[in-house]
């Protein structure tokens, strides 16, 4: 099994791609699509495979330097990283890559190169096209289609798995739908979220022919360096006043920042984080009363919930419970952070969650903020079940 | 919400240009389109708008240079690049916040991706509800991909002119194309600015916007200004 790499793609597709079987990036134009199929070779590679990379729009030594912007050294590599050059020949440029397309705009001249790729992979591989849609428009589309097929069945006599991204300009509606439904064993499509502009990016199974895929949709950034990352736009954080809110947002964030005097949040915290592949922006509320009005403000549009407690003062759980409902947050995910878990008298979770007389389901992490303890725990639980639910 | 070229002649003939309107502006080699591309770029940033600017003969910095070449005050968060050269010049430049570097021409899928960024930036970061597109020029775009693809590409990209209100400026060299692909981008457009050589030196008219086509102007550039006569 070759896993792609991409935050909860694997788990979507019951572990990853097998040995002989392809995929495809489907991507909507304008979507960062290309990276997808990088990241799946780099994490393949970083595995200890070996991986092809067939470059059809870009220079082998930019390749290599859009690599290493997202992270992923390809020097560390070795000759487990190889590049068909099926670009240089385009521009008349000379090459120095182990595998030369003679003519990019001739698929024979391509599926040469791949085989012999292929050949030389001792142990199964990765063979990872740039884009598809790009061979397509020098090759011509039913010539592709052609060549894809005889690529695939290489790829299964040798044992490797095949990768294609593939952008979908409007072409005929036979290859778009050739390309989605037909030609690789998966299809994982790549869109954008559309109004005037593109505002957000997703990507979801359509077909993985080996297993009962998991069809839900999930929300990506692409960071540099960092590539592909599952995406919550919106986290909030509440709670009681001086139950260690902003502490929490500065111990779970890359970067944040605080609308606070003398030390006690008054507007918001906002914070960034990039964890495991998942990264989400967090809203942290003001937890005294005379604040609610605006808390409602900031609360909106959130996809899921952490009440932070001080687990020193049952005395405020009630105040707690009564600020989901001001944020309007029940039905949402939401999980209950636990904190100051350091101090003398601090309740465990259970009790914790006993006293708030709340639906048991409710994970209760226990943290401490001031340290960073725990905050990483409470944060993968939110996401698993904000990714449930999406 | 409708734009103003920044030629004033035009302006005053043609009226105001609604939003979602895509313009081909098409002439023959140093004309000064590469002037007039920015001309009109530089008219949306007096106006409020934001300008993205494809580039892929000159690298971005040379773009912007234009506007520092004459003391051209412009807002820089409201103007965007996509630059389709330095790379292709071997120059590893980062992307900065004013410039995006594409792959190379043939790099549309890439090209379409910062497009993409600088109009969601533009929308939802800065709230601004008025962006010029200036592909500068269509022409390299074609010496390196085929028609067909160049349509494709173009039938996303002034769909989504049109989904986000904007103006799109698409720069043809007159002569580099044969009839049938001039005629095939066409389909495309809603009205053209065409540019022609005359015994003065060049003459300028816009056509598509109103029911007959504006007559020939000369013109000459001064600086950053287009000085239209007759």
């Amino acid at each position: 099994m070759i896993e792609t790499g991409i935050p909860k793609l694997d788990d979507y597709l019951n572990g990853g791609v097998p040995i002989g079987k392809t995929l495809v990036y489907y991507a909507y134009p304008g979507v960062e699509g290309t990276v997808f199929g990088m990241q799946s070779l780099c994490h393949s590679i970083s595995n200890g495979m070996s991986g092809v990379y067939v470059a059809s729009s870009t220079e082998p030594h930019r390749i290599r330097e859009q690599f290493s912007e997202f992270g992923w050294d390809t020097d560390e590599y070795g000759d487990r990283f190889a590049i068909i050059d099926a670009f240089s020949g385009l521009i008349g440029a000379d090459s120095h890559e182990r595998y030369v397309v003679a003519d990019p705009e001739d698929t024979r001249s391509l599926t040469q190169c791949v085989k012999n790729a292929m050949e030389d992979l001792r142990e199964p591989g990765v063979i990872v096209f740039e884009s598809l849609s790009t061979i397509m428009d020098l090759c011509g589309e039913s010539e592709t289609l052609d060549a894809i097929e005889e690529w695939n069945q290489y790829a299964m006599l040798y044992d490797h798995a095949m990768i294609y991204n593939f952008t979908a300009w409007p072409y005929s509606d036979d290859t778009l739908l050739s390309i989605k439904e037909d030609v690789c064993d998966s299809t994982i499509f790549v869109g954008g979220i559309a109004g005037n502009v593109i505002f957000g990016q997703y990507f979801g199974v359509l077909k993985a022919n080996w297993t009962d895929a998991v069809r839900k949709c999930v929300l990506f950034k692409v960071l540099k360096p960092g590539g592909v990352r599952a995406y919550i736009p919106k986290i909030l954080v509440t709670g009681p006043f001086d139950a260690g809110k902003s502490t929490f947002v500065h111990a779970l964030s890359t970067r944040a920042v605080s609308v606070d005097r003398l030390g006690t949040t008054i507007a918001l915290d906002h914070g960034h984080v990039d964890h495991k592949g998942f990264a989400a922006d967090i809203f942290g509320t003001p937890g005294q009363a005379r604040f609610d009005p605006i808390i409602k403000l900031i609360s909106g549009e959130a996809m899921g919930v952490f009440l932070v407690l001080d687990s020193t003062r049952a005395e405020d759980f009630a105040r707690g419970r009564q600020m989901l409902e001001i944020t309007r947050s029940f039905g949402l995910p939401v999980v209950i952070v636990a904190n100051k878990q350091d101090c003398d008298g601090a309740l465990t979770p259970e009790d914790i969650l006993g006293q708030l007389d709340m639906p048991e389901t409710i994970p209760v992490m226990p943290a401490v903020a001031t340290t960073g303890e725990g905050v990483f725990e409470a944060f993968e639980t939110l996401i698993d079940m904000v990714m449930e639910v999406g | 919400m409708t734009y103003k070229l920044g030629i004033s002649r035009l302006d005053e003939l043609i009226g105001d240009i609604k939003s979602g309107t895509n313009i081909m502006m098409i002439g023959p080699p140093i004309s000064g389109k590469d002037d007039i591309a920015n001309i009109i770029a530089y008219q949306g940033l007096l106006d409020a708008n934001a300008a993205v600017i494809v580039s892929t003969r000159e690298p971005g910095n040379n773009v912007l240079e234009w506007f520092e070449r004459y003391n051209l005050d412009i807002p820089m968060d409201r103007i965007g690049i996509v630059d389709c050269v330095t790379r292709t010049l071997g120059f590893g430049a980062p992307d900065t916040d004013n410039i995006k570097m594409a792959s190379s021409p043939v790099d549309l899928t890439g090209i379409g991706v910062k497009i993409s960024q600088f109009f969601e930036h533009f929308w939802m970061e800065m709230h601004l509800r008025e962006t010029r597109l200036c592909i500068n020029s269509l022409s390299t775009i074609l010496m390196y991909s085929n028609l067909q693809t160049v349509f494709r590409f173009l039938h996303v990209f002034t769909g989504r002119i049109k989904a986000a209100n904007a103006l799109g400026i698409y720069v043809i060299e007159e002569g580099m194309h044969d009839e049938k692909t001039i005629v095939t981008l066409k389909q495309l457009f809603d009205g053209m600015i065409e540019i022609r050589e005359s015994e003065e030196g060049y003459q300028i008219r816009a056509v598509g916007f109103t029911p007959k086509p504006t007559p020939w102007f000369d013109y000459e550039i001064d600086g950053a200004n287009i000085v239209l006569r007759g």
